[in-house]
Parts: C-alpha cells; structure tokens; sequence
C-alpha cells in the first residue's frame, strides 16, 4: 500500500480482508474473554479498590451483619405462634420480665428474672435462656446431682428470686404451671439451636481473677463513679412514682439471698464486665469488675435458706473458697446474717414457717 | 519532483479521507470483555430483582396477617408498659386490670379514667397501691379513647352489659368532666361505683401554693437579662417545639441543667446568657416551681418519624445496635426517675430529636457516664425523629408525682 500513496487505500481487496477479518475476530474475542478472566480474577482476589466495583457501604454493611451472625439469633417476639403453645410461650416471657407479679406467690425480693436476664433473656454474656435450655439436664455440683430445667428455674427461685420471703416461702412446686411455661418460652427462643452445645454467649462469660486481686475500697469507687447514678448511693435502686423498681436494689432485703450465683465476686464480675454500665458492656477494665463486683458482694442480703446450722457450718458447706465473703468478717461484721425481709413482703409472707 | 510538490501542497480540491488502520485490537478486547459483563450483570440483577419482589410480596402477606386490631395497638403503645400486655399489671405498683372491680363496672367509667386519670390509694383485687396513673385526655382523641375503653372492657370485664363506647359518648363525657382534675383515688371512684369493695380513705390534698413568691416573678416577669422563663417556655411551662416543656420535670433536674448551662457543658446561647443572673437559691426555687406544675400535653408528633419504631426503642431497645429501652432508665411511660433521668413523655418532639442531636454534635455533654452521647451516635436520623414522636404521643407525668417523691425525701431526712 505504501507504494501507492497517492490512491486512496485499498480496502477492498480479497486477500486482505477474508483471511484478516476472521483471525481478528478470534484475536478480539480472546482477547475479551482474557481481559473477563483477568478481571474476574481481579474481583475474587479482592485487589481491586471497592470505589471502582461500586461496592462501597452495603459491602460494609454485609460485613457487619455477618460478625453477629457467628452469635445465635432466637426469634423475635412477634413470631410467636398462635395456639396454645405460643399461649404457654407469651405466658412465659410474662413470667420472665414481671415475676413478681406473674409468679407472685413464689416471689420474695423486687427482683425479676429480666433484671439479670437482660433484654427478656435473649441478650449474650447476660446468661441468655436459648444457650441455657441446650445445656440441659445436667450435672451441678452446687446440688450434686443431674439437674433438669426444671430443676435449675426452681434453684433460681430458691435463691435469686428468695421464695423464702414470698408469700408461700417456697419456690413453685414440681410440675408446676410456671416451670411449665419458662420452659415453653426458654424451648421456643432456642429454636433452630443445636442441643448439648455450649453456645457462643453462653452464660456470663469469664474474666479472670486480676493479679492484684480484688480490694472493696477500690471497688467502693468504682461503684460511685459509675454505678450509683442508677442503682443509688445505698445500692436500693430507683423505683418510679409508682413505687416499682425502675433500677434493681443490689444488696438489702429486696435483693438476691446469700444462695444465689450473682453472690460470688467472680460470677458478678463476669456479668457487670459484660453487661454493665446499660448499654456500655466492656467499658471497666477486669481490675474495676472484679473491685466493684466484690464491693456489691460485701453487703448484707436476705440469709442463706440452705443455712441450717451456723453460718461458718453453711460456709464450709456451700461458701468455701476465696469468692465470696460470706462468712467472713467486713466492717466488724460477719457476713451471712441475712436481713429479714422488707414490710412489703413481711405483710404477706405465711405466719408460720417450715409446714 | 513534480509528485513530490503535488503531496506536499494538496490542490484546492483536496478531500480529507481517513486511511484505512482498523479499530485497534485493544477496543475490541474491551468491547467484547464489556458486552460480556454487561450480560452477565443483566442476568444476574434480573434473577434478584425477581427474588426481592417475592420477598416484598411474602412480607406483606405477612404485615396482612398480623396486623392487629386498632384496641391492640392503642394498649400496647400507651398502657401496657405499667398495666403489661397481659394486663395484670405490677405487684406493689400498677393494678390489674384483669379481674378489676373497677373495669367490671364499664366503658364509661374506664373512660372517665383515662380522661381524668387517678391520683391517690386505691384498692383494686384486695392489692393496695399508691395511684398515680396519667390524664389521657391531651394526649387521645375522643374516638382513641373510645377505642381503647371499648377494647379494654371487652378483655376484662366480666360482664354481660354492653361494653362498646362511641367518641360521641366521650366527647360528651369530656364536656362533663371540664377541669376537675384526676380521681382522688378509690375513695372518689366508690362514690361513682357502688360495687366496689372498701377503699383505703383519700388523704388530704395539700394545695400546695406553686412556687415562692421570688419564683414567680422571675417566671413571669424577669429580671434585666434573665428575661421571663414564660416568655419562651410558656406560662404554664408547657414550651413549644424546640424550647422544652417544663412542667412536672424533676426540680434536681432543672436545677443541674441550669448549672450546667453556666458550666458550659451543655450549650445554648439564650440559656447560658440567662443563667449568667441566676443565683443557686434562684435556681432551686425555679425547680421546685416547674416540677409542681401538672399541665397538659401540648406535644404532638410532628416530625413523620415512624411511631411503631419509636414505640419499639422506647419499649424494647434496639440490642442489635446497643440501644437498650428508654424506659429501662427513664421509667415506665417515660414519666422519670429523679434526678438523673428526666421525664420524657409529653415532651415536645423537636425538642427530643434535637438533644440527641446535640449528644452526637457535642454541644451536651452534661449526661452521667456519657450514657446518652453513646446511645445517640448509635441512633440514625430516623431513628432519633421516631423515638421523639413517640415520646411526643405519651401523656404528661401523671399528677401527684413530685408530691411522692418529696415524701420520700422527707422520709429519707
């Protein structure tokens, strides 16, 4: 063509086009299918920028929602089923966030099982009920036998809801229509769940005894600082103006007795770490869970029930070791007496005990 | 020579024509590689928009089959956070309303307790209880009040007298009842309700004369550049979008917002400017004035926030965003626990919205363990405009709850 550059070019000719035209095409499409496969690759091996895929929050987002996806999700409260196991569910969960008044009979403090339970027994690390009811039955070596559900939910009245102060002083009897329905509604949260399984969440968490201990006037500062703007100065909650506690009273009459698991430092200390200030879990370092943990425990709270004898005889049987002070002598006293029970719950407590 | 000066001087009529040099091999690869892609995404986004659409349609079978009836939602948003859903209320607190003598007595009285509200012991189910429920009557509308007196007496009464009220039956009631002020307790309801069983007697109600006489005047008149509190607040200290409402607000809390005003750790330029000629004593007096006043609401949800969202933070918190419920803190209904955690129902819905903003934007920063800076950030815009104009919806500290807590106080001494 070069020889002839006054013409036009020759597009035209035979020889220059039939064979060409198809080894481009070929060329082009490889090429193309090269450049997909390259890009592809690109994409897959994520070194790509994500600005230029387009991909910018809702990649984030997906990520984040995975994170929590590695956690359980029980259902949410409004796919409880109509008939009468979801009756038996929503009279459960009414049990669960109101005890005193759905489990009145069996109830002797202000407390309710949501108090600790957070967010009706469903939040992780606040011994969420769908991790528990997989557990079970099993083995306690606080009753030394196989514990059932039932048998657990009937150690929480004993102890942390303090039936020995309701009005019948016992937790509801075996077979009871409460356990009943705490199951029903601990069953359905655990749908989905694999059983016999310690379930991410499980419990209260862990977190370990600090080297330099555990110290009450240390611990006395931490519950001032962050603490006492909900539950008090004197630890007695807040009630609202209708006298229902809006904060629960952490140590007195109408709190937990000296039987119950939020007693020992290291359990407090695990359930303050990761729950506590409301909606700030994490913020103490384990030194200030473990103080202020300590410093709650040190306080006097409605006797033992399994005290039979001396308290240094209970303490031997069920408190011993170094986490918990019951037993031992704070501020000239020694812990373990017990407060009797509030007016409320003197008025309607049985006149007499042990029938 | 003569071809060399022809080519470099084209003649007059000299077309420019493009020599032929492809399209270069590279475009192709391009072209072919993007017309690829382009069907591989037609392909891929048709298959999700078909999947999302059903989804769509499976939602709203869903939406369609749950939504429950107008009663329902009314109980839910306004009394089951004290009464409870199941309605048997709260031991030492709230009375039932299951098994209530008080309800088996019907619709029109139900209404005439919504209206009026209570405030003084009563005894319902042979439980004793203090007795402070709220005034519905500038927070619902007569066919709401209908509604919800129809819907409460069809659960609970056991009873075979007509249970449906109409608003025309309310609207007249309210006529009636004008500004008597709530039921004094169960000794008033016994006087309407000859079924009743013995009521504890009303104790006498201290007119209690509101503020000093000091208090006033700063109220209502000022003082050189502590212009009148009512000027902008109102004259019952009811406020208005976004100047608080006052009234019935704990007197500790108004007191330390005052304070922090002159601290600078909660800004706003007529506040710090006014708070420059208050005194310590001036203040307290100020507080004890406003948390006196019981008012009427005149907040209104105004901001289309989503009140069904806003219920759901209120009432259960958002875990999956670390918001727990506002009333865990600021009690049931929102009426306040003093001093830490104000009130919050009838209060004015710009106003909310723009605190939590103010928490985020750092021109508050007087909350205790920075509790509401964090749970602000955590709240998007929308979340923040639903929660405060569901909280706009709620009706006013009920009467007789500042008087309580002083009680306690003088208790406490």
């Amino acid at each position: 063509m070069t020889n002839e550059p006054d013409d036009r070019p020759n597009v035209g000719t035979k020889d220059a086009t039939s064979g060409g035209l198809a080894r481009k095409a070929i060329f082009a499409a490889g090429g193309g299918l090269a450049l997909v496969a390259l890009a592809t690759a690109a994409v897959q091996l994520e070194i790509v920028p994500r600005w230029l895929i387009g991909a910018g929050s809702e990649i984030d987002e997906s990520a984040a929602a995975i994170e929590p996806s590695d956690l359980f999700t029980p259902p949410l409260p409004d796919m409880i089923p109509d008939g009468p196991f979801g009756e038996a569910v929503r009279r459960g969960e009414a049990i669960f966030t109101n005890t005193a008044t759905n489990a009145s009979d069996h109830v002797g403090n202000g407390l309710s099982c949501s108090n600790c339970h957070l967010d009706a027994g469903r939040h992780p690390k606040s011994a969420p009920m769908w991790a528990a009811w997989v557990t079970y039955p099993k083995y306690r070596s606080k009753n030394d036998q196989i514990n059932t559900m039932e048998d657990r939910v009937r150690g929480c009245f004993t102890y942390s809801m303090n039936a020995q102060y309701s009005p019948t002083g016992k937790p509801p009897p075996v077979g009871d229509d409460i356990y009943r329905d705490l199951q029903s509604y601990f069953f359905w949260m655990a749908t989905n769940a694999p059983t016999n399984v310690a379930l991410e969440g499980i419990g209260f968490g862990k977190v370990e005894k600090p080297e330099m201990g555990y110290d009450l006037a240390r611990g006395a500062d931490v519950y001032q600082a962050k603490c006492s703007v909900c539950h008090g100065d004197d630890g007695q909650g807040q009630r609202d103006l209708n006298g229902d506690y809006t904060f629960p009273p952490l140590w007195g009459s109408d709190s937990f007795n000296w039987g119950a698991g939020m007693g020992r430092i290291n359990t407090a200390a695990a359930f303050i770490k990761n729950n506590m200030p409301l909606s700030q879990p994490g913020s103490l370092t384990d030194q200030e869970a473990w103080d202020v943990a300590a410093f709650v425990d040190s306080h006097e709270r409605p006797k033992d029930p399994r005290q039979s004898g001396t308290i240094e005889e209970n303490r031997l049987a069920n408190h011993d070791g170094d986490e918990t002070l019951y037993g031992q002598v704070v501020n000239g006293a020694v812990l373990g007496q017990g407060t009797g029970p509030s007016a409320a719950r003197a008025a309607t407590m049985p006149k007499t005990q042990g029938n | 020579m003569a071809r060399k000066s022809k080519h470099s001087r084209p003649d007059e009529a000299f077309e420019p024509y493009e020599e032929h040099a492809g399209v270069p091999m590279p475009v192709n690869w391009v072209a072919i590689a993007l017309t690829i892609w382009g069907t591989a995404m037609l392909y891929d986004t048709g298959e999700s928009v078909q999947e999302s659409l059903q989804d769509r349609a499976e939602d709203s079978d869903v939406v369609a089959q749950s939504v429950p009836d107008e009663g329902t939602l009314l109980f839910g948003a306004n009394c089951a956070t004290c009464h409870q859903p199941d309605g048997r209320g709260l031991r030492d607190a709230v009375p039932p309303l299951a098994g209530s003598e008080i309800v088996a007595a019907g619709p029109d009285i139900v209404s005439r307790i919504l209206l009026r509200g209570i405030d003084g012991p009563l005894t319902v189910v042979g439980q004793d209880f203090d007795g402070h429920m709220p005034s519905f009557d500038s927070a619902l509308n007569d066919a709401e009040i209908a509604e919800l007196a129809s819907y409460v007496t069809t659960r609970w009464a056991d009873t075979t007298e007509a249970t449906a009220q109409t608003s025309e039956e309310v609207a007249s009631l309210r006529a009636e009842i004008g500004d008597r002020g709530s039921f004094g307790g169960g000794a008033e309801l016994a006087m309407m309700i000859s079924s009743l069983p013995d009521q504890p007697p009303m104790p006498a109600r201290s007119h209690v004369q509101a503020g000093d006489q000091a208090a006033r005047d700063l109220v209502f008149a000022g003082r050189d550049q502590v212009w009148s509190c009512a000027s902008c607040h109102g004259d019952l200290g009811q406020g208005d979008e976004s100047t608080p409402r006052l009234a019935g607000l704990p007197g500790a809390y108004i007191v330390k917002q005052l304070q922090n005003f002159r601290e600078g750790t909660r800004e706003n330029e007529s506040m710090q400017l006014v708070v420059q000629g208050l005194s310590d004593p001036e203040m307290t007096a100020l507080g004890a004035y406003y948390t006196d006043l019981r008012v009427p609401s005149t907040a209104r949800p105004v901001l289309s926030g989503d009140l069904k969202r806003g219920e759901q933070l209120a009432l259960q918190g958002d875990w999956s965003i670390g918001v727990p419920a506002c009333f865990t803190c600021h009690g049931p209904s929102g009426f306040g626990v003093a001093p830490n955690f104000p009130g919050l129902s009838a209060q004015h819905a710009p106003y909310l919205a723009a605190q939590l903003a103010n928490w985020v934007g750092g021109q508050r920063h007087n909350d205790a363990l920075g509790l509401m800076a964090q749970i602000s950030e955590a709240l998007s815009t929308q979340d923040r405009r639903a929660v405060a104009d569901y909280l706009a919806s709620l009706p006013p500290v009920p009467a007789g709850g500042a008087s309580m807590a002083r009680m306690e106080t003088q208790d406490d001494q």
